[in-house]
């Protein structure tokens, strides 16, 4: 419901350039304004529907307990595994050009192995056996084994093939 | 081109089309090979708890776009594997439901209620033989209803239906789903707005990107696979797994019950069969072709009705105690969901359940086929194209179900062992699986920061036992319903009351809102 009313009293007005409708000259015409102030109308009356009139006693049978700190840890690992995902092939580079005469960037090399494969193997690795290890309460080998091999298999599915894809993070260098 | 010649060119494509390999110098098509691929992958997927029909479309449909490409060409092949996994789920998810009383698929949680006691007693081949025969029938039955009605129904639409009344049917679809599904009708409305808000980022006619909070991210607004999927998906693995780790479920191995060997379905038991599978079959297919109905509640009333009239017959098991006829009314229900819900999908556009929701995304990604009204325009001078495909796909649904009698009951009965999977080492490689699918599609990093953010709201639904499915449905056909009322508000000279001056529209509107009322008469909002 507050989010309803944000969006109708806030959100749209500001966050749009045309009103509900527009008139050029003689014409009128919809304006951009109209659909997500409809939407967040019907959001604004379930809200009142679900809160004001009829609450719902009985929606709890989905919840469990600590489902949002449980929910909040997956998500953790999963951005941690895709950040790790993001920087850890540059992060790579940059260690490997130390020694180096001739320093490497990153960008041009995430095509060519094994640099392409470094941010998605450990990032990818991580974020499964996190997974696996926040919903068995304990870090096992067997998780660890299991993201590697899923990885393996990813790349095997999706990367090997084709030569127009490309896995994480290597479309944003 | 006459109907008969479109439907020959429909099965043509499917039989002469590329081919992939040859047995005996007979030449199988490509697109064969993956309805045959896709009903087997489903059967597995569906067998395996925790997966499903709607998983293995989401990470199969990257895959197949990447290897078919964005030709017309590729529409046969990808849709046809995409039903073949949408059929093959439904009866693979009556394996574990009736050897180890876990559902394979949440619309075979009926089948564990007679399947596992027929297990029990050793009968778990009759069980599954019952469960297959079943199946098969309702999907065959709701596939013929699927090839009647469809096109007769697009053919009403495009004679009598113009743009205010497309609009308003448009409106009366979003409004049955958001009362229908779900938990309640306020909550239905709440995720039907927040899916049209969401597809209201970064799309209108002006210069400035509308909603877009001045963020370049935002610009291009949300790519469709990322709420999809987002919410379907990665909401669903969220879930199952807090449960998992709640219960602390270990997946124990289930211990194999002492079985007969003499499973065998006579012709007797199949004539006993016949009447709960066809009132399950009727019951299943009208639910399927109401949009946003899926099989779950299909399976439920298939199953009550099934009850109540069983209830005093003596000489067969009580409900819950192993009736065959419970096992029957379920998957006959759940099956004949299936070929039903592609009338609302191929007629008007709009899509029924969580399976058509990927066919649509199909369908959008790969071009050449607007699933709507216009595809059933035979036309005579010129060939309708999209005709042709979906003359091509009903062939697919009939080929699926051909392999459904064939070769499907003995691959299902084989697959008991899937059981054993463990959920919580599986869910986490769905997860990632399904993340780097839609970066493989769209590569940048932005599309997994959207896709965990749709997660987390398809998750917060769960939570608070609110369907994700209104708020998908709305977010595919918000642009639509957007750009059908600009449109007729150009069209009647910029009536602001363009609905409610045609009657055929402004009794939609009027439909939209008594089901809206009714739902919460019936104190579900």
């Amino acid at each position: 419901m507050v989010f309803g009313l944000l969006c109708v009293a806030v959100w749209i007005p500001l966050d749009t350039d045309s009103g509900l409708v527009e008139q050029v000259r003689r014409r009128v015409s919809v304006g951009d304004a109209l659909a997500p102030m409809l939407a967040a109308c019907l959001v604004l009356l379930g809200g009142i529907l679900t809160a004001v009139f009829l609450p719902d006693t009985t929606d709890t049978h989905h919840a469990v307990p600590g489902a949002v700190s449980f929910g909040a840890k997956m998500l953790g690992v999963l951005v941690i595994g895709f950040l790790i995902a993001l920087y850890a092939g540059p992060i790579a580079v940059a260690v490997y050009n130390i020694a180096q005469a001739e320093p490497l960037e990153y960008r041009l090399v995430s095509a060519s192995l094994p640099w392409k494969y470094i941010g998605f193997g450990l990032g990818g690795t991580f974020a499964i056996a996190g997974c696996i290890a926040i919903a068995e309460g304990r870090l096992h080998w067997r998780a660890i084994l299991i993201g590697l091999v899923a990885v393996l298999g990813m790349v095997v599915v999706f990367d090997l093939p084709f030569d127009d894809l490309l896995l994480p993070p290597n479309g944003d260098y | 081109m006459d109907v008969w010649s479109y439907i020959w060119a429909g099965m043509l494509a499917v039989f002469a089309g590329p081919e992939a390999l040859a047995v005996f110098d007979i030449g199988i098509s490509i697109t064969l090979v993956m309805v045959i691929f896709g009903f087997l992958l489903g059967i597995v997927v569906g067998a395996i708890p925790g997966l499903g029909g709607p998983t293995a479309m989401a990470i199969a449909l990257p895959i197949l776009i990447s290897v078919f490409g964005f030709a017309p060409d590729a529409l046969l092949p990808v849709m046809g594997c995409l039903i073949g996994i949408m059929k093959g789920a439904t009866i693979g998810g009556a394996v574990p439901a009736i050897l180890f009383n876990t559902p394979g698929t949440p619309d075979s949680y009926m089948t564990t209620l007679d399947g596992y006691p027929m297990a029990q007693r050793g009968q778990a081949k009759k069980a599954l033989r019952i469960a297959h025969f079943s199946s098969a029938s309702g999907d065959t039955f709701s596939d013929v209803v699927l090839i009647v009605c469809a096109p007769f129904l697009a053919l009403l639409v495009e004679a009598h239906l113009d743009l205010p009344e497309k609009t308003a049917l448009l409106i009366l679809s979003l409004s049955f789903v958001a009362a229908a599904v779900g938990g309640s009708v306020g909550k239905g409305l709440i995720a039907t707005g927040l899916g049209l808000l969401a597809a209201s980022v970064g799309t209108g006619e002006d210069f400035y990107p509308r909603l877009s909070l001045g963020a370049a991210a935002l610009n291009r607004g949300f790519p469709i696979a990322t709420s999809v999927l987002g919410v379907l998906i990665v909401g669903g693995v969220f879930h199952q797994m807090t449960q998992i780790a709640a219960d602390r479920m270990r997946q124990s191995v289930p211990t194999p019950i002492p079985q007969e060997t003499n499973g065998r379905l006579t012709w007797a038991d199949r004539r006993a069969l016949m009447p709960v599978i066809a009132r399950s079959a009727v019951i299943g297919t009208v639910i399927g072709a109401l949009p946003g109905i899926g099989s779950t509640l299909a399976a439920s009333i298939g199953y009550t009705t099934a009850k109540a009239r069983y209830a005093m017959r003596k000489g067969i098991p009580e409900f819950g105690q192993g009736a065959p006829q419970g096992v029957a009314a379920t998957e006959a229900a759940n099956s004949s969901v299936s070929g039903a819900n592609m009338i609302p999908v191929l007629s008007l556009g709009i899509p029924g359940n969580t399976a058509a929701v990927f066919l649509i995304l199909a369908a959008e990604s790969i071009g050449g086929f607007a699933p709507g009204p216009s595809v059933f325009r035979f036309t005579t001078d010129s060939v309708n194209p999209e005709l042709v495909i979906a003359f091509g796909l009903f062939t697919c649904m009939f080929v699926a179900n051909l392999l459904n009698w064939t070769i499907g009951g003995i691959f299902m009965r084989s697959l008991g062992f899937l059981v054993r999977v463990p959920k919580q080492r599986l869910l986490p490689v769905v997860l990632v699986v399904t993340l780097t699918a839609v970066y493989v599609q769209d590569p940048r990093m932005e599309v997994i920061w959207f896709t965990l953010g749709f997660g987390v709201l398809g998750f917060g639904m769960r939570l608070v036992s609110m369907s994700p499915l209104p708020f998908v449905i709305a977010f595919i056909l918000g642009g639509r319903l957007e750009d059908s009322a600009r449109q007729a508000f150009a069209a009647t000279g910029g009536d602001p009351w363009f609905l409610l001056t045609h009657p055929l529209a402004a009794a939609f509107v009027a439909l939209s809102v008594l089901i809206v009322f009714i739902g919460v008469r019936s104190g579900r909002a």
